[in-house]
């Protein structure tokens, strides 16, 4: 199986620096997702990895090999684009055999394993459309059926699910994973939606203007971000300013917020009175009457009926707000004085910036 | 549904009316007098006869001069595709004012009015014009080739002048090729020859249609060219029509010659389209 080593990686057109020193990697199977808004280099990223660009500086390696200089066509990488890239001008088949004909493979073999991938598809039957006859989703699929029918060492993934609507994205985002999973390929995948990064991932890179925010799984980006652009990015978020921050073990800290005195966990190595910021999710906050466990006080200013939740934003007399999620059925309007119990096992203490 | 079928065929009616007027009438008249008898003081007489189409038709001569016009068109609209196709390529991945500088070059011959361009050509071909001297200098002839008043000079000239009719439609069809598709192929193993080969030149045949489509029309029914540089010695069914209609003022006799080239043209082209209808509906996204 193959593993993956990106090192330092740099891309500059002409004045823009797209990529500054991007590193990751990828261990054999695994799905690495590279995350992060439009032009933050995620695509570039990828282009480089199948061979599409040629980076300025750093290496790719892969199982110990570099491969700068192996042209596309000789990589043996599957790609998947955004806009599917299907040959207009081939049936779904002939685009899915396309591959082994140039590999010079014998017609039933070819016929064969064309057959075998479409029924893993779910796309038997479609044989001799042409891509313009088909609906979306299958031409998504056609897509995936034509890079894995060749058992690519690599699978590379374009914003593959942009162009779907929200119910067919899901069917195909498990879809996607299952296949990668049962044929152990390791795979790069590359999205702006959260969401998906999360549930899809064994690994995911956040991206900031060219470089990785922070390279780790969904659990410790969502839980544990080294910075706020991180925490923002994958998922919904409360900042409040932390103050007198103390060390007081390997990523413990005591903390003065919001005229609270409290110990959270937070990224190893803060110096004392370090200017960070308490990262709290609106699912580790809960509505309690005042005075009793309350860790902060304030009062609603907004409250939203959701249906399965009540979602409640609570400005707190020190300043700051608090968006929070509450059960469908507290009794809690507009202008109330609440108590804010937090849950401090999944607080977290961040610097703004990282270092 | 009626009311908007109405203002349909109101806002067609000025197009139809032009076609009408410019090509249903001169046509038909063409026709209707390519039956006419021979006139002795008028250029037509008063009755219908067959004896034009027999005349043409039992003549080898006729025949020769019919194919010769065809083949000349052919191979003009061949070494055309030719040339233009690289041409197209490199236009259709220029941008900014590289583009604009290309499509001005490419589009230069067509700048200079018909007789000037002949009359050029008559002077860089002569004995001692330009093109004989530059091939002295450079070794490749001893003696300087009579290159005026050839069929190599005819075809050669009217290549020039329709590039941009090839190229044009080309590069318009490679444009609308999106890079992530050579970049698909490639990633499936494809080398550069095959990705040309299996995608960009199937993908750009509906500019390759309508541009040899172009070309071989307008090179059938070139004139000028072919009166000033083909020479006294050859004929070709535009020169020997005019001659006709103008020369010796045989109007039935020219305009039978002329419904002969147009119907064969017509049919060329027909057959053109009938054989390439597949591998264009395929390419049409």
């Amino acid at each position: 199986m193959t593993t993956v080593e990106v090192k330092n990686l740099r891309k500059s057109y002409n004045d823009f620096l797209a990529l500054d020193g991007v590193s990751l990697t990828a261990e054999s199977g695994q799905l690495v997702t590279l995350l992060g808004p439009s032009g933050c280099g995620k695509s570039t990223t990828l282009r480089c990895l199948a061979g599409f660009h040629e980076p300025n500086g750093g290496d790719i390696l892969v199982d110990g090999e570099s491969i700068l200089n192996v042209p596309s066509n000789r990589r043996k990488f599957g790609v998947v684009f955004q806009n599917y890239a299907l040959f207009p001008h081939m049936t779904v088949a002939e685009n899915i055999g396309y591959g082994l004909r140039l590999q010079k493979c014998s017609k039933s073999e070819i016929e064969t394993r064309v057959f075998d991938v479409m029924k893993l598809v779910r796309l038997t039957g479609l044989e001799d459309r042409l891509p313009r006859e088909i609906s979306g989703g299958q031409q998504q699929r056609v897509a995936l059926a034509r890079a894995l029918v060749l058992k690519p060492r690599l699978l590379l993934l374009d914003e593959p699910l942009a162009n779907l609507d929200a119910r067919l994205r899901d069917e195909v985002r498990w879809l996607i994973r299952d296949l990668q999973q049962q044929s152990g390929i390791t795979a790069f995948y590359v999205t702006h939606d959260q969401s998906e990064a999360m549930a899809m991932s064994d690994m995911v890179a956040v991206m900031k203007a060219g470089r990785v925010a922070q390279f780790a799984t969904p659990r410790e980006i969502y839980q544990k971000p080294t910075e706020r652009y991180v925490a923002d990015f994958t998922g919904e978020a409360n900042f409040l300013t932390a103050n007198s921050v103390k060390p007081i073990g390997e990523g413990r800290y005591a903390v003065h917020v919001a005229g609270a005195d409290i110990e959270v966990d937070g990224v190893p190595g803060l110096p004392d009175s370090a200017a960070a910021e308490l990262l709290l999710r609106p699912e580790s906050l809960s509505l309690v009457t005042t005075g009793e466990a309350a860790t902060f006080e304030g009062e609603v200013i907004k409250c939203a009926f959701l249906g399965a939740s009540l979602h409640c934003e609570i400005a707190l007399p020190e300043g700051g707000r608090l968006k929070l999620t509450a059960p469908p059925n507290h009794a809690v309007s507009v202008g109330d004085r609440v108590g804010v119990a937090i849950d401090l096992s999944h607080v977290w203490l961040m610097p703004e910036v990282a270092p | 549904m009626m009311r908007s079928k109405k203002l349909t065929w109101a806002l067609a009616l000025p197009a139809l009316a032009l076609i009408f007027i410019f090509m249903i009438l001169p046509i038909t008249n063409m026709v209707e007098m390519s039956f006419r008898t021979p006139g002795s003081s008028e250029p037509f007489g008063d009755d219908y006869t067959f004896m034009h189409y027999t005349r043409i038709l039992g003549d080898g001569y006729y025949w020769g001069v019919l194919w010769r016009s065809l083949s000349t068109a052919g191979i003009v609209t061949l070494l055309c595709l030719i040339v233009s196709y690289p041409i197209a390529w490199h236009l259709s991945r220029a941008k900014g004012f590289k583009a604009v500088f290309l499509y001005a070059c490419i589009a230069s011959p067509l700048m200079t009015g018909v007789l000037v361009r002949n009359f050029g050509w008559m002077i860089v071909a002569a004995l001692n014009g330009p093109l004989n001297e530059s091939l002295m200098a450079l070794g490749i002839i001893e003696r300087p080739l009579r290159l005026l008043f050839t069929q190599s000079l005819v075809i050669l000239a009217l290549v020039h002048v329709f590039v941009p009719f090839m190229v044009l439609p080309i590069n318009n069809a490679l444009r609308n090729i999106p890079q992530s598709l050579t970049e698909a192929s490639a990633s499936m193993g494809a080398s550069r020859y095959q990705v040309f080969r299996d995608i960009i030149l199937p993908l750009s045949f509906p500019g390759i249609q309508p541009g040899v489509i172009l070309v071989y029309v307008l090179a059938v029914a070139a004139y000028v060219t072919p009166a000033l540089l083909g020479g006294q010695m050859v004929s070709y069914m535009p020169t020997l029509i005019i001659g006709e209609l103008t020369g010796t003022f045989q109007w039935p006799f020219g305009s039978a010659l002329a419904i002969v080239l147009s119907v064969s043209t017509v049919l060329i082209v027909v057959l053109f389209t009938r054989l390439t209808w597949k591998l264009n509906e395929r390419a049409r996204a």
